[in-house]
């Protein structure tokens, strides 16, 4: 089960990031800077949601906290059609430039969903050593099947998925897939090894 | 900008697994780099005297990236067949064109060939790629004039930003062998709708295949903004011409020719091929019916460029 949510987490981050591009092109063009901003902007959530998600997971960890992590962005995937173009105008109205427009709109549309996805990698790790001793292979795994999880996500999404459905209904069906790896998590416990 | 050479084409389709570089000597490289953006080399041939701008591209195959072209010996004259039918838009617009914008510079050819001959319009050019602009100066004999600027900045982009409206907007954007995906949708076309002056016209390079998903998709999507929209397909090119005119009421076809032949004495502009050129997309309407519009939410271009129709 861990394993599956993991893997699904790095999916859907790499997911949104791809799609996340065809959602500035129309106020902020296919630009390096747009791109730029994208990458960065993933690339900081993951890393503040990696710190952060270790620090919560040393108090007390639980699968229904866990499942919290995961809801949370899910509930931003699913409402994503609601405030996107809300908030995309708004930043291109502001004009700000070529750069720190797209960096603006990036942080606002992406930053917050993918520091929940960081931070399932360091909190299911917490929960796996938990219950296991072998703690190097068990992070080594994670790591594996989260960036596993991330290529099949880009690829499927980049390869696939754009041609069959809108953009915004793959940005909501992802986050349904998301609340609903997180249920099973409410009403599990956590077994001591 | 972009044209496929229709020679290749020819000699591949006739003779197969003849060597291009067996007629006469190779084309020569002048210049090459990876921009911002993607691969660009410049090329010469020695025996045509012709250069040509290549984008993301080994230089081999029938397209071979080409994306604009000059002639050394005549640099005003238009090289291509598909620069000469975008032309054919000065037949539709209402009043002799003031402001005209064009998105995607490429070798410059047809900014600078509209500029010889309406030296009082003011032109904008967009392209995203600075390196773009120099090889053009550098390789293609154009500059920019009092009149005539460049502006760095993604399409949609500027066109969003810009007041101004203008009387003809050319759309000659590629990445490569493809229009950047929201160049393409109905959205997009919106936009630049609400750019143009009454009566405006907007002229749109498609390489495409008749038989392709993706050419269809964009007749549709054009056909939802433009219903007056006209075709036109060269007689030795992949390149179809769509002309989006605005004119209230619709200009009919006499009138249209009438003021084709005007501006051929005018101005000395041949614009004689309008008929020939022009292409009859009401009859495969039944491929209209079986693709959908693009949109911003949904316009995955480069694979609908690979999917085949049935008839």
């Amino acid at each position: 089960m861990i394993y599956v949510i993991v893997f699904l987490g790095g999916a859907m981050v790499m997911s949104f990031e791809i799609l996340g591009s065809r959602v500035l092109a129309p106020n902020f063009g296919n630009s390096v800077f747009v791109w730029g901003s994208l990458i960065s902007v993933f690339l900081a959530g993951l890393s503040a949601g990696y710190f952060f998600g270790g620090k919560v997971a040393d108090i007390r960890p639980s699968l229904k906290k866990l499942a919290f992590i995961i809801i949370i962005p899910g509930i931003f995937y699913i409402t994503f059609p609601l405030y996107s173009t809300g908030i995309s105008n708004w930043v291109f109205t502001l004009d700000l430039g070529i750069r720190s427009g797209p960096l603006l709109v990036s942080m606002l549309l992406f930053f917050i969903p993918s520091v929940f996805l960081g931070a399932i990698s360091p909190y299911t790790a917490k929960l796996m050593i938990i219950s296991l001793h072998t703690s190097g292979s068990t992070i080594g795994t994670l790591y594996a099947l989260s960036t596993l999880g991330s290529i099949i996500g880009t690829l499927l999404t980049s390869f696939y998925l754009i041609t069959i459905a809108g953009v915004k209904v793959l940005i909501m069906a992802e986050g349904i897939i998301l609340i609903i790896i997180s249920l099973p998590l409410l009403f599990l416990n956590l077994k001591p090894a | 900008m972009r044209a496929f050479l229709p020679f290749l084409i020819f000699q591949l389709a006739m003779v197969p697994g003849l060597a291009l570089a067996s007629h006469g000597p190779p084309n020569r490289v002048l210049f090459e780099k990876n921009s911002l953006y993607q691969y660009i080399r410049v090329e010469e041939n020695p025996e045509k005297r012709e250069r040509y701008i290549l984008v993301n591209t080994n230089g081999k195959g029938p397209g071979r990236g080409i994306q604009g072209g000059v002639s050394i010996d005549d640099p005003e004259k238009l090289l291509f067949e598909y620069y000469r039918m975008a032309f054919t838009s000065l037949a539709f617009v209402d009043k002799e064109p003031e402001d005209v914008l064009f998105i995607g510079l490429g070798a410059g050819a047809m900014p600078k060939y509209f500029y010889k001959y309406y030296r009082d319009a003011n032109i904008d050019i967009v392209e995203i790629d600075p390196d773009i602009l120099d090889i053009a100066k550098k390789y293609f004999y154009f500059s920019e004039a009092k009149n005539m600027k460049v502006h760095i900045s993604d399409g949609r982009v500027f066109l969003k930003r810009t007041s101004k409206k203008y009387d003809i907007i050319f759309l000659d954007a590629y990445r490569g062998d493809s229009i950047p995906f929201h160049l393409t949708t109905r959205e997009f076309l919106e936009e630049v709708k609400l750019k143009l002056k009454k009566g405006g016209v907007v002229v749109s390079n498609i390489v495409a295949e008749s038989k392709n998903k993706y050419f269809w998709s964009m007749i549709k999507t054009y056909l939802k903004e433009f219903p007056q929209l006209s075709v036109f397909r060269g007689e030795n090119s992949m390149n179809y011409i769509f002309v989006s005119p605005t004119n209230i009421p619709e200009k009919e076809a006499n009138v249209v020719l009438a003021q084709a032949e005007e501006i051929r004495t005018a101005k000395g502009i041949d614009l004689s091929q309008i008929v020939t050129w022009s292409w009859d997309y009401q009859k495969n309407n039944s491929k209209i019916y079986r693709v959908r519009v693009l949109t911003d939410d949904f316009a995955p271009v480069n694979l609908l460029q690979q999917m085949e129709m049935k008839n």
